[in-house]
């Protein structure tokens, strides 16, 4: 088994005229929560759409558990969580058809642990997914990517349905306990303060171009000035040439 | 720009640019050819019927197609969703409604007349036929106008602005070519025609009013007792045997239960009508003719969302994350689509076999029926007539489900502008059929097509073949498709084939009809190659 969960050497994607990836070279070793940051549009979402195999490399290779997720779907997506920043669990499924659908593609499916997520959740099993709040449903969809207890946990922008509070306490609870297990979380966000609640690793996408990646506590002493270490932000700021924040703005 | 008129016009100017580039370049080479002509005298004539075509009908038909698309703002929207494919980004634009029907309604009039005006002006006409001055502009102008009345307009089910659209579009059509055949004077057409593109107006800033205020009726709620009745049926299975059941079992629901639901509300109307069809033989083989018909019909509209993912996404013509990410080869996704359209195809024929016999008995025309089919088997045989209407209700119950699948290949690309561009060749191939179908009769053809049929079969399969070939090659190389499953999936087909070849051949073996011909028959009617593109379509879509 590849100790490298995943591996991307040399990816370069053009949509049109634009370059959304531009010879990107990521490893990430297995155990650890892997913060990925950038701006909205520097390219997050297509990296991890090419980890998932959506997208097909146009040059360049991915490798994930040393597979090719295109040519491969069923062995590499068998083995990853994924919860999507579209949202887009299907409507008109119940709570219990989605987690019954769900467990049928995945033979390490724990009903027990399933279980114990929809109560914590509060996750009515007869309410349509159609009918919940958005926080809801990033539970259930969180519900479905962890019940199987996935080797590689991706998350997507995934900040972006819930209240403070719930983030904080599910997503740090989750990655944590996931990360303890030996599993890997690779989790992309724009809002730097909440990955550095919880990321061992970070890595900074710019335009395309990965132009930082270590372990958070390396990049902060990096960084060190006149004895601070500076927040994320400020490094992202000092790295980038601008906030995360305002360039969504 | 200072006026919404002169946003509105320039919008589709800069949106469609290129195509009305091309058109502007086509009408000018017809000016200049008919200016060539006639100042220097040239014999050119388009008499020859091919030449006609290639140089006029085809062109115009293109752009009358082309031109649906563009002022119905076909392009941007979903055919088969309950919501108005008005564009809701326009709602907020300081115009009344009004305006926001009206002004795309007089841009596309005003396009349509003209492209007939100036094709009327610029084409070479055959010598001997008359060409009316103004009524066909008329009938393009209604038929665009009803189009984007219709297309605008929120529906309480969805896929119904399918059929509305089309049965409207058709009557329109058929009133024009009754209007046709019975040789109506130009005055006539036009006291037809006048009328609709007002009447159109008034439909369409009512559709448009409504999608503004965001009034989208809702009838599924009428169907609340078969949901609950599936729920319960659904809470009995605990969990799903594989897979591939589980994800066939999503594409039911998602899909598999719109034809049976068409079917299910169409046919009390159709087989009423056998209660008023009395001693009348010729209606109650009519009726029963429509009601056997009824399935594969509506499964061409039903087909429009077989190859959606999902009905409420942004982009609901590529492949969700959520079914881009269950971990199933492409073939077994779209394995799936087709379990669920067996299946589909089956439940609406349960209903049409138990409907029929029902309302024959209890409508008395029964006898009819027997007396006809008593009548067959003594002149074919016993064996023969069971053979020739089983044959004919397996015909059916295949067209039902080869016209669910077979634009799978086109859905699953994902590419907006292949599917609405197909969409809009079938509705321009069906508005123009009748036209030409009328011309091949009128013009006393139907020798000389009958004639030619080997060959245009023969190409038509060496097209199949070589299509099929180039798509095997692909599925190989790319291993979206086992050697097992290519292998056997060929040796079904070529199986399929001969059985209907051997079929054909006991059916209508006379010396009239040569066996080659029953032979290419038999491969064009055995779905291939645009089934087998499905995986190679969704490939394309998932993995981009």
């Amino acid at each position: 088994m590849s100790e490298q969960v995943i591996d991307v050497s040399g990816l370069t994607r053009r949509f049109g005229g634009k370059t959304a990836l531009d010879s990107v070279n990521l490893s990430l070793p297995r155990g650890a929560v892997y913060g990925l940051v950038g701006a909205n549009g520097a390219g997050k979402t297509t990296l991890i759409k090419h980890i998932l195999g959506l997208l097909r490399a146009e040059s360049g290779s991915v490798r994930v558990f040393g597979l090719d997720p295109v040519a491969d779907p069923v062995g590499v997506l068998s083995r990853i969580g994924y919860l999507s920043e579209e949202n887009d669990l299907p409507g008109w499924m119940r709570v219990d058809e989605l987690i019954r659908f769900s467990r049928a593609f995945y033979p390490a499916w724990d009903d027990a642990y399933a279980e114990e997520l929809r109560q914590a959740f509060a996750l009515e099993p007869a309410a349509q997914i159609k009918n919940l709040s958005k926080g809801q449903k990033a539970r259930a969809g969180l519900l479905i990517a962890l019940a199987y207890r996935p080797e590689l946990l991706v998350l997507d922008e995934p900040s972006s349905g819930l209240d403070p509070i719930v983030r904080r306490d599910i997503l740090g609870a989750v990655i944590r306990t996931i990360a303890d297990e030996g599993r890997t979380v690779l989790f992309s966000s724009h809002l730097l303060e909440e990955v550095e609640q919880v990321a061992d690793h970070v890595t900074m996408i710019d335009r395309g171009k990965i132009v930082l990646s270590a372990a958070l506590d390396e990049i902060r002493e990096m960084h060190r000035v006149d004895g601070r270490a500076p927040s994320l932000n400020e490094i992202f700021v000092a790295r980038v040439g601008t906030t995360a924040a305002a360039v969504e703005l | 720009m200072r006026s919404p008129i002169a946003a509105v016009g320039w919008e589709f100017r800069q949106r469609h640019r290129w195509g009305l580039i091309a058109l502007a370049g086509y009408l000018l080479i017809l000016a200049m050819i008919k200016l060539v002509v006639v100042t220097r005298g040239l014999p050119i004539n388009l008499d020859s019927p091919e030449s006609f075509a290639f140089v006029v009908v085809v062109p115009i038909t293109a752009t009358f197609t082309y031109f649906l698309a563009v002022f119905t703002f076909g392009l941007e929207g979903d055919l088969a969703a309950r919501q108005s494919m008005y564009p809701a980004r326009m709602f907020t634009r300081p115009v009344t409604t009004a305006a926001l029907a009206g002004l795309p309604m007089l841009y596309g009039t005003a396009a349509m007349m003209i492209l007939w005006l100036a094709t009327r002006l610029f084409a070479l006409w055959p010598s001997g036929i008359p060409i009316p001055s103004l009524w066909p502009a008329l009938l393009l102008a209604s038929l665009l106008a009803w189009t984007q009345a219709l297309t605008w307009m929120p529906y309480p089910l969805p896929g119904l602005r399918i059929i509305v659209t089309v049965v409207w579009l058709g009557t329109i059509d058929a009133l024009a070519l009754l209007a046709l055949h019975f040789k109506a004077h130009e005055s006539v057409m036009l006291a037809i025609l006048v009328p609709q593109p007002p009447l159109a107006y008034l439909a369409a800033r009512f559709a448009v009013a409504r999608a503004r205020r965001g009034d989208v009726p809702d009838w599924r709620g009428s169907f609340a007792a078969l949901a609950q009745t599936r729920r319960v049926l659904s809470r009995r299975r605990a969990h799903f045997a594989s897979p591939a059941s589980a994800q066939a079992w999503f594409e039911w629901r998602l899909h598999g239960q719109s034809l049976p639901l068409w079917v299910a509300i169409l046919l009390p109307f159709e087989l009423v009508l056998l209660w008023g069809s009395g001693d009348s033989r010729t209606l109650v083989f009519t009726i029963l003719f429509a009601v056997l018909l009824t399935p594969p019909f509506m499964a061409t509209f039903a087909a429009a969302a077989v190859s959606r993912s999902s009905p409420n996404a942004s982009d609901s013509y590529g492949v969700t994350p959520f079914t881009a990410t269950r971990p199933l080869t492409d073939a077994e996704l779209v394995a799936a689509k087709l379990k669920m359209a067996i299946r589909s195809t089956i439940a609406a024929w349960i209903l049409v076999l138990i409907a029929i016999p029902l309302a024959l008995e209890l409508s008395g025309a029964s006898d009819i029926l027997l007396e006809r089919l008593r009548r067959l088997s003594e002149v074919v045989g016993t064996a023969r007539t069971v053979v020739v209407v089983l044959l004919a209700l397996w015909g059916c119950i295949a067209a039902t489900w080869t016209q669910l699948v077979q634009s799978l290949y086109i859905g699953l690309t994902g590419r907006a502008s292949l599917i609405k561009g197909s969409v809009f060749l079938m509705l321009g191939f069906f508005v123009l059929f009748g036209p030409f179908a009328e011309w091949i009769i009128d013009s006393n053809r139907l020798g000389e097509l009958w004639s030619a049929l080997p060959i245009i079969f023969a190409i038509l399969v060496g097209f199949k073949i070589i299509a099929a070939v180039w798509i095997v090659v692909r599925l190989y190389h790319r291993r979206l498709l086992s050697d097992r499953t290519l292998v056997t999936g060929a040796a079904a087909w070529c199986l399929a084939v001969f059985a209907i070849y051997g079929v054909l051949v006991w059916l209508l073996g006379t010396p009239h009809v040569p066996h080659y011909l029953l032979m290419l028959i038999a491969i064009l009617a055995t779905p291939l190659a645009r089934l087998s593109t499905a995986p190679l379509a969704l490939a394309w879509n998932r993995h981009r």
